[in-house]
């Protein structure tokens, strides 16, 4: 058996294969996405018959997957932690109905956070709603608790999270594919069954399954402290302190210690909640001090039941910080100063100071993300910013796009789908407080089927005015090229029954104005956008709707354009820096001496829409430079 | 063989591809790794960072001040990330001439070594600037201290290319080439 790199969102779908799941279910979102292609890519491997897909948004995603679970199938969703979100309505009921077939909620969270719009901790979601939560601590950990998860799963009949954090899912482990987990039983007799008390329940009904959910939590945290996903390591490293520690910063707070030169009992909590209250209580009753590291807030912690000497994130200023990503570098501090503090003999910090220092006070060039070359999002923002200016509210959303603020482009994004709903409050508001400037939103195709349709029906009906972009670059770029309702090819490349057509489904919302355009050729779009902003202010005139559209190149692979146009930038160009912070185009770069800019030729992709961008012509297709001959 | 390496860039260098070559390619060898990647926004032309443990443990990012090597794509990225590196480390980086000069005099009080290539220009050289990260595999395999054979290095960018099987391998030969007659002088 030879063993391969994997990556932890594949080695959670390899959990979710080897353990006869039927239904897998899941929106894209970092740290997530690769989730489901796993499971397509392992399924069609060991040759399983296991339905997948796309979902619209996660609370579809979700509901999918229940249904199959109540069948008594097997089934997984998979989302990102403010996926569960969007998911919370049917999690906190099917807490209550609890399921037949194994029913496994994979919702990964971002401490940090690196790629979402908040720091949320699902395993205090799992608590609120209460279903148990499995924390992993590493590819190979995630995949062996899939199969407990859905043992535990089918035991209670609850549903179960499984929680991974970024650190987990971009993590590569060796790991040994094949094995005696690839054994298949075949699709089960099942078939769903009426049962009007659980399925349907009504409030009275509705009390008992709280009294029989309460129940099954209180034996599942007893099952809890008996269980192998809970140890105790170092156990005879005897002193005044004690660590518990769950998902990656177990792994960090063993790399620390042995940094420190130390050793201290570490118990690790693999089911944070519900919290085996035996095992913790008497592992803290040890300790004269315990410190709780876990990401990204305070589960473990808020679960204990005397916390007179406990560390953690809940103490105000006190030793854990209260958010931000527990690296190896925090973990290392707080354990250094605690140790020292508790009188153990600890080695210093490994990194060099001096150092450190010198590269700090360093004028290092800051490369923040950036639309790719040839973007046609650029172009449509761009665009935008020459039809309104800054004197517009510019709505935006959650994608790729939301790189438009580096542009001005962008003033505000909440959530999935609120550009819509916050220009139509801006519209309300502003008309109360008689600020008359031009409403522009922008919104991408997958955000839109996501979460854009019922706001747009909303503003339709209630007499909005703004005017609102659909950037329809055919698929879910930032997360990895997802296919979305508008495309012909579902999730496992096969064809689609029937795709959704973007434009039709506005109309049928009611909207008026609908147009598309492709944002490539700016003085057209410039039109369209006066002609859409016009509609949104006529009198009888409501929300406009303008979609540009035009493939992603990075996932389009087909020349940018028919006839490629190539740019030179001319002797003139006196580095005035327009189109580097108007376009921010990553082939444009100011030299150094800020005298002038030039193409860096290895990222251009001769698009030649930063022809527009240089007002003063100095920006020209390479076929109309003069040379000197 | 007990390794930690630091792989950075920016976004659109390859800088994940490469780090799996040099995983792959360790558990060719037999050896365990646990790598962290960097996915998502940062991949839009940011900062990118890779740590890869061989026969490491499972924490999968590396702590300031202990990494053995750094491959560095960017050599603005390299000194941002310098402070990983331990004491008598190794910096490979895709440069004209180095790192700069403000850090000299650290590096040498820490024993830090830099070995430099213009792996972009040697790339656009061969014909084509996107495998500049696989030139630079070539010229870190050429160095003794990792302990990684060529051979293996070449199947794993055999197995991994999914396309332009032939110019990676290219790539991967002309960074060896220029490896080893740096590293034998």
């Amino acid at each position: 058996m030879i063993s391969q790199t994997v990556l932890g969102n594949e080695a959670i779908a390899i959990g979710i294969i080897e353990n006869g799941c039927r239904v897998v279910t899941a929106y894209p979102g970092t740290p997530s996405s690769e989730i489901l292609a796993g499971v397509i890519k392992h399924k069609k491997r060991l040759e399983r018959d296991v339905y997948t897909e796309w979902s619209i948004n996660e609370k579809v995603a979700f509901e999918i997957a229940l249904a199959a679970s109540w069948t008594g199938l097997r089934a997984a969703v998979a989302m990102k932690q403010v996926g569960l979100n969007v998911a919370s309505d049917p999690l906190f009921s099917a807490a209550y109905t609890g399921v037949r077939g194994g029913f496994v909620i994979i919702c990964a969270d971002d401490p940090g956070p690196h790629s979402s719009q908040t720091e949320q901790d699902s395993r205090l979601m799992a608590l609120v709603a209460k279903v148990p939560v499995f924390d992993p601590s590493t590819p190979a950990e995630a995949r062996e608790m899939v199969k407990d998860a859905f043992t535990l799963s089918e035991l209670y009949k609850i549903p179960v999270i499984l929680r991974p954090t970024t650190r987990l899912c971009h993590a590569v482990q060796s790991l040994i594919i094949d094995g005696d987990h690839s054994s298949d039983d075949g699709i089960p007799s099942v078939k769903f069954q009426r049962d009007p008390p659980r399925w349907t329940a009504t409030p009275k009904f509705r009390n008992l399954l709280h009294i029989e959910l309460n129940k099954k939590l209180i034996d599942i945290a007893d099952e809890f402290s008996d269980s192998s996903l809970n140890y105790i390591v170092e156990a005879d490293g005897a002193g005044k302190v004690g660590i518990i520690a769950s998902g990656v910063a177990f792994h960090t707070t063993q790399q620390a210690l042995h940094e420190l030169g130390v050793r201290v009992p570490i118990l690790k909590i693999g089911t944070p909640f519900p919290l085996p209250q035996k095992l913790v209580n008497s592992f803290c009753a040890q300790f004269e001090t315990l410190i709780v590291l876990e990401e990204p807030d305070a589960c473990i912690e808020m679960q204990i039941q005397d916390r007179n000497h406990v560390k953690g994130r809940l103490e105000l200023h006190g030793s854990v910080p209260g958010a931000g990503e527990l690296t190896p570098e925090v973990v290392f501090s707080i354990l250094s100063k605690t140790l020292s503090e508790a009188g153990y003999k600890v080695n210093p910090s490994p990194e060099d100071v001096e150092l450190a220092t010198l590269i700090k006070g360093l004028p290092l060039p800051v490369k923040p993300p950036r639309l790719c070359p040839g973007c046609s999002h650029r172009s449509a923002f761009f665009a935008m910013k020459r039809t309104f200016g800054s004197n517009a509210i510019y709505p935006g959303d959650i994608g790729c796009y939301t790189l438009g603020t580096n542009l001005r482009a962008v003033d505000t994004f909440v959530d999935m789908g609120a550009s819509i709903t916050m220009a139509n409050g801006f519209f309300q508001a502003n008309r109360l407080v008689k600020d008359e400037r031009p409403v522009v939103a922008t919104i991408g195709d997958s955000t839109f089927l996501h979460s854009g349709v019922a706001p747009l029906i909303n503003a339709v009906h209630t007499g909005a005015r703004f005017v609102l972009l659909i950037l329809d670059n055919h698929t879910t770029a930032m997360t990895g090229f997802q296919p979305t309702a508008a495309n012909d090819y579902l999730a496992d490349r096969t064809e689609a029954p029937r795709k959704v057509s973007i434009p039709d489904l506005v109309r049928a919302c009611g909207v008026e104005y609908v147009n598309i355009a492709d944002p490539y050729d700016q003085e057209d779009f410039i039109r369209i956008l006066k002609e859409a902003q016009a509609h949104a202010q006529s009198p009888d005139g409501g929300v406009a709707v303008l979609i540009a559209e035009r493939p992603c190149t990075l996932y389009d692979q087909s020349p940018i354009l028919e006839y490629p146009i190539p740019v030179v930038i001319t002797e003139e160009c006196d580095g005035c820096r327009y189109c580097t912070e108007a376009f921010e185009c990553p082939a444009l770069v100011l030299r150094p001496d800020k005298s002038r800019v030039d193409v860096n030729y290895s990222v251009c992709v001769d698009c030649g829409q930063c022809i527009d961008a240089c007002h003063k012509g100095f920006i020209v297709p390479k076929l109309l430079e003069i040379s000197p001959s | 063989m007990d390794i930690k390496l630091i792989i950075t860039g920016n976004g659109g260098q390859g800088i994940v591809f490469l780090t799996r070559l040099f995983a792959q390619t360790a558990v060719a060898l037999g050896h365990s790794v646990m790598v962290s990647e960097t996915h998502g926004m940062s991949q839009r032309g940011g900062s990118v960072i890779s740590y890869l443990k061989i026969n490491g443990d499972e924490a999968p990012l590396i702590q300031r001040g202990t990494a053995d090597f750094m491959i560095a794509l960017d050599s603005n990225e390299a000194v941002r990330n310098l402070g990983l590196l331990r004491r008598e480390g190794i910096v490979f980086v895709n440069a004209d001439n180095g790192l700069l000069p403000e850090v000299e005099p650290h590096l040498e009080r820490l024993n830090i070594k830099v070995m430099n290539l213009p792996a972009s220009s040697l790339a656009f050289e061969i014909g084509s600037s996107s495998i500049a990260n696989i030139i630079m595999a070539g010229f870190v395999v050429a160095h003794p201290a990792l302990g990684i054979p060529m051979e293996k290095m070449t199947a794993t960018v055999e197995k991994a290319s999914t396309r332009n099987s032939e110019l990676n391998l290219k790539a991967l030969e002309t960074g060896y080439q220029a490896g080893m007659k740096i590293f034998s002088a």
